[in-house]
């Protein structure tokens, strides 16, 4: 049967699929493991600094330096791509907006723009003046209130004043599901996934936050592994605003964002193959024709009308370099930019921005990968994410954003069928897709019954 | 200007590598009052940076059977007394086709004069004992090589020194030498992290600086001590590839020994010239060299995780310009200068070369000489008597309080245990990298583990951090293994932060500050080997470090740290 394949799921994967689906094609999400969304914190990062703090990502993302991805991507994929992230996600899921940064702390302190992120994650707006209580579970590893609260006080809020932050740390309540000390965010995160736990755990940031005399309590983000209702019984049970911190991987705000969105995609009608990692292909005439699968022993191979390849970057390996320092694209070899000698890519001084990271796959409007000469690789193949040449994305805080909008820019592309190669019945869903997008989910048609 | 802070010692050594170590122990046993000055940390120099073989003189019996015997002598002394620090690995000799029987013909022929201990191994067992080893091996012969971690070595010298009176100042550079009629008399000294200069009246001075010890030398006016450093290169993979050391069965080249040590295999090494000591590279053209002689021992060595690379130099002394009769050589390598027949200076013995497996001769050779320009012969017992096993994660912090806090000195390091008076505790065993797995798993239910990589606990942080809380992350890796692992310090440096200030050792800006310096000097030997899997890691650390956490975000502090 002829589907779209969509390589990598995570939040660009996770997201093109659901859009293609939504449009009404066919779609098969291979997976070699959870995805990258679920080792995130959740929040959804636009661009928060080029290199000066950014407050509108948005309108910045069209005058951004070339080379960058944005510069292709264009800001209108950014806009539309939040926007349909949103309409996958319960309502009121997300907070903010793809216009205006707001500020959240982190882990260590600092503050950190963003643009969009879960509500369990949203602060009441930093101010002059602010009393925020900073609580650390006895039981989490990655979150010292002490060193975060002392760092936010002494921190100027970028645009002015300081809030005071006063630390304390508190015991969680005895839990069957808490055994030891020694335990991870995501066990943690499941105990309040229990009402009567969060209540307890809110009843006793009530009475520190009393003593503190503060108007907000953040805490780590570990409260709960699916959706937000123990954000909301804790919060509830505390009287005031509490809001999480998001923590080092793993991270379950990103969890949660993963559980939905997989949830939506197979709602969608997704087909979800996780677990199996895409080891080779075949391509035909400038088309990819084939891949195949390794799965625990057991290979398959699918033939796709069109490959959607969204593999994370160089923290995933997509892009790795050998120990002579030869750079390559792991699955494609798909051609690098901004290649080097790796003296020139790699300091001898330490640097989060080494160069090596701008090393990339460049694409054209539709996402697909081009040659040295300016040429498609494939026709059908359509990559974006981590895979793109030109950003340092953690300094720029760019990360979702870059992911997003060039899910969206490749759906699009795939859609719009630029390249005359995309086979008339895509074509024909895509016009469908307005009508879709707006049905109820669920009732997507697939792509048998669904087809003119 | 306020009056200079002085102390006084019998004996003030001078650098605190394995050998300065060795000799504080040996002249704090013989009874001498004994200070030990060392700029940075203790095994921060050359027994910081040395490839982790405890010789057992083998690979010396062909162009060296002195220094051979006497690396034997010693390997035996020390995995008797000092156990803690050594892995009783074995290791193996191993000659690859091509090679040629030549060597190997003068090596056994060497071993049996020399009385060292060998035995041929069958190939059949060998291979099955070390599936990796490369399928070209044509000859194997089994030795007493071990593995030693010069840290924990240093560190339990360091603490046997502490329990018979010595004093121990760290982060201190000795940066002048006093004369009083034509005998050392003062050394003047500047503690690095509070800037204090301070005075130490010595009864007598040894130079125990390594490849430093022309510098040192200098400071008394002599100037013809000439060091020339040569440099070498060690690059370490994850995991063990192979469990016992093995050497190439050739005459002694770059590359040729490879050392499982802790949870690593570490391959070197190089030899070429320096020119500062305080400024060795690793080229990258090296680095491939070494992992070209990886490959060769163990395929698919260059498939392994890159951990850390780093750099240390061998004093090579050039000293043409006197006789030799005033400039004792011992042996291979090993060089004893007495100032006052050489340069007309009493009260200072140098001593530098050898190895870190003849550290403690190399002492008792240099305390000996000084007790007979004191007139005072007193007996050697290091050989003898068990050095404690290294500060660990085990004792509970003693009555120490914060270093300066002491009316006499501006660090003096205190012991660290418990001294019962029934006498010093007796080490624990040979220790292996699986004693940290068990112990995590002891104390599960009420610790936390920080370091997964290395499985530091969270007591045994706190417990160092309150011994010392002006350490650095790195001073606590090189006592704890944090961020050694394959993460190299992704999640435990920020941890190890937070909890120094969830601790109040660390205010905020200090923990930031040290956060940020741990990042850069890790950096220094990653960088050659940011590739395969560590350039993931890279990528990932970056991620996490400034992406979720905003590090670079966070205001610089004006705090000093080093
Ligand atoms: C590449 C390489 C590999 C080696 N491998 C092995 C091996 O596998 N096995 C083995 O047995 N040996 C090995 N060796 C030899 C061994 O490492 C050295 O012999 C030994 O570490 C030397 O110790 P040290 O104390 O003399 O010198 P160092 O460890 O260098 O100590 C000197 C100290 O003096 C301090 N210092 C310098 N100037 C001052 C000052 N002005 N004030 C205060 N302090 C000062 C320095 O900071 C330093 O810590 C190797 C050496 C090299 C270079
Ligand atoms: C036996 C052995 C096993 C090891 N195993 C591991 C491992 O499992 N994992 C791992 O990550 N690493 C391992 N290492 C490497 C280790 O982490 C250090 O990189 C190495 O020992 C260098 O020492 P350092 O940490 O003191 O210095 P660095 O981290 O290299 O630098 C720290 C500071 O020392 C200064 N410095 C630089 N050169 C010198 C010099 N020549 N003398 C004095 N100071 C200098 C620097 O300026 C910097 O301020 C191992 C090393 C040895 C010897």
């Amino acid at each position: 049967m002829s589907e779209v394949v969509v390589i990598g799921a995570g939040l660009g994967g996770l997201m093109a699929a659901c859009e293609l689906a939504g449009a009404g094609l066919p779609v098969r999400l291979i997976s070699q493991g959870e995805g990258s969304l679920s080792l995130s914190n959740g929040t959804v990062d636009l661009l928060g600094y080029a290199p000066d703090l950014v407050w509108d990502p948005l309108s910045r993302i069209n005058q951004i330096a070339p080379p960058h991805p944005y510069q292709v991507i264009g800001s209108d994929n950014v806009r539309r791509a939040v926007a349909a992230l949103t309409s996958h996600l319960p309502d009121g899921y997300l907070v903010g907006q793809a216009s205006q940064n707001q500020l959240v702390p982190t882990a260590l302190g600092a503050w950190r723009p963003t643009a969009l992120l879960p509500a369990s994650l949203a602060p009441p707006q930093p101010k002059d003046q602010s009393r925020w209580l900073i609580v650390g579970f006895d039981r989490v590893k990655d979150f010292y209130p002490k060193l975060v609260a002392a760092n936010l006080s002494r921190t100027k809020i970028p645009g002015g004043g300081r809030v005071t932050a006063i630390p304390v740390r508190i015991d969680l309540p005895d839990n069957p599901g808490l055994p030891g000390g020694d335990v991870s965010a995501m066990t943690v995160a499941r105990a309040f996934d229990q009402p009567d736990f969060a209540a307890a755990v809110g009843r006793q940031l009530a009475q520190a936050a009393g003593q503190a005399e503060a108007d907000a309590i953040g805490v780590p983000a570990v409260l709960g592994t699916a959706g937000h209702d123990a954000w909301r019984q804790v919060s509830q049970a505390a009287g005031r605003p509490v809001f999480e911190i998001g923590l080092v991987p793993p991270s379950p705000p990103g969890f949660r964002l993963n559980q939905l969105l997989l949830a939506r995609a197979r709602q969608l009608g997704v087909r979800l193959a996780t677990g199996a990692r895409v080891t080779g292909f075949q391509a035909n005439q400038g088309r990819i024709v084939q891949l195949t699968t390794d799965a625990a022993g057991h290979g398959q191979t699918y033939e796709p009308t069109a490959v959607v390849y969204f593999p994370g970057g160089f923290e995933s390996g997509a892009i790795a370099m050998d120990s002579t320092y030869n750079l390559a694209e792991t699955l494609f070899d798909l051609p690098l930019a901004g290649l080097a000698p790796v003296s020139q890519l790699i300091s001898p001084s330490y640097s989060p921005n080494q160069t090596i990271f701008q090393v990339g796959v460049q694409t054209d409007k539709a996402m697909r990968p081009l040659t040295d000469g300016g040429e498609p690789v494939y026709t059908n193949l359509y990559a974006g994410g981590g895979l793109l040449a030109g950003a340092i994305r953690w300094t720029e805080q760019s990360g979702e954003g870059i992911v997003l909008g060039s899910a969206m820019a490749a759906v699009r592309g795939l859609l719009d069928g630029i390249g005359q190669d995309l086979e008339p019945k895509l074509a024909a869903a895509h016009g469908r897709r307005t009508q879709l997008s707006s049905s109820h989910p669920g009732q997507t048609p697939n792509w048998t019954d669904g087809a003119p | 200007m306020d009056e200079v802070r002085r102390l006084s010692a019998e004996v003030v050594v001078i650098g605190g590598g394995s050998t300065g170590c060795g000799v504080a122990r040996d002249a704090a046993m013989r009874g001498f009052s004994t200070i030990l000055v060392e700029r940075a940390d203790l095994a921060q120099g050359t027994s910081g940076r040395f490839h982790g073989l405890l010789h057992s003189g083998a690979r010396y019996a062909v162009s060296d059977p002195e220094s051979a015997t006497e690396c034997c002598v010693e390997n035996r002394i020390l995995k008797r007394i000092q156990p803690d620090a050594i892995e009783p690995t074995g290791g193996w000799f191993v000659a690859l086709e091509g090679d040629g029987p030549d060597y190997s013909d003068k090596f056994l022929r060497a071993m049996e004069r020399n009385g060292l201990p060998h035995e041929e191994v069958r190939l059949a067992l060998a291979r099955r004992l070390e599936p990796r080893l490369t399928r070209r091996a044509v000859q194997v012969i089994s030795v007493d090589d071990a593995a030693v971690d010069g840290w924990a070595l240093a560190l339990g010298t360091v603490r046997s020194a502490l329990e018979y009176g010595a004093r121990v100042l760290r982060y201190t550079e000795v940066k002048g030498i006093g004369l009083t009629g034509g005998r050392t008399s003062t050394v003047h000294c500047r503690d690095r992290r509070s800037g204090e200069d301070f005075v130490i009246e010595a009864g007598f001075i040894i130079n125990a600086a390594g490849p430093w010890v022309g510098r040192v030398a200098t400071l008394l006016g002599i100037e013809d001590v000439t060091v020339e450093p040569a440099q070498g290169i060690m690059v370490a993979v994850s995991q063990r590839l192979v469990s016992r050391v093995l050497n190439r069965l050739r005459y002694p080249g770059d590359g040729d020994i490879m050392v499982p040590a802790q949870t690593v295999s570490i391959i070197g090494t190089t030899d070429a010239p320096a020119s500062d000591p305080d400024r060795l590279v690793m080229p990258r053209d090296k680095i491939q060299q070494m992992l070209d002689c990886g490959e060769a021992l163990v395929p698919g060595f260059r498939q392994a995780r890159g951990l850390h690379c780093w750099v240390g130099a061998r004093p090579l002394i050039r000293d043409d310009s006197v006789k030799p009769a005033e400039t004792r050589k011992m042996r291979r390598g090993m060089f004893i200068f007495d100032h006052a027949s050489r340069d007309g200076v009493e009260g200072m013995l140098s001593v530098a070369g050898g190895k870190l497996t003849t550290y403690r001769l190399m002492a008792q050779e240099v305390v000996d000489q000084m007790c007979l320009k004191l007139g005072s012969p007193r007996r050697c017992r290091t050989a003898s008597e068990p050095v404690p096993p290294p500060p660990t994660d085990h004792f509970v912090a003693g009555q120490v309080t914060k270093p300066g806090a002491g009316a006499e000195a501006p660090e003096i390091e205190q012991p660290d245990w418990p001294i019962s008076p029934a006498g010093r505790q007796r080490p624990t065993g040979p220790r292996h990298i699986t004693d940290r797995l068990a112990e995590a798993e002891s104390t599960r239910a009420d610790d936390q583990i920080i370091c997964e990589c290395e499985l530091v606990s969270r007591r045994a942080l706190v417990s160092a951090l309150r011994r010392h809380p002006d350490d650095s992350l790195d001073d606590l890796r090189r006592r704890l293994r944090i961020g050694m692992g394959p993460c190299q310090g992704g999640f435990c440096a920020a941890r190890s932060a937070g909890i120094a200030c969830q601790e109040d050792a660390w205010s905020a800006g200090q923990a930031v500050a040290a956060l940020r310096l741990f990042l850069r000097n890790r950096w220094i030997g990653q960088q050659p080997l940011v590739y395969g899997e560590l350039l993931k890691q890279i990528a990932l650390d970056n991620w996490m470090l400034y992406g979720t956490l905003g590090l670079e975000q966070l205001p610089a502090s004006q705090e000093v740290v080093l």
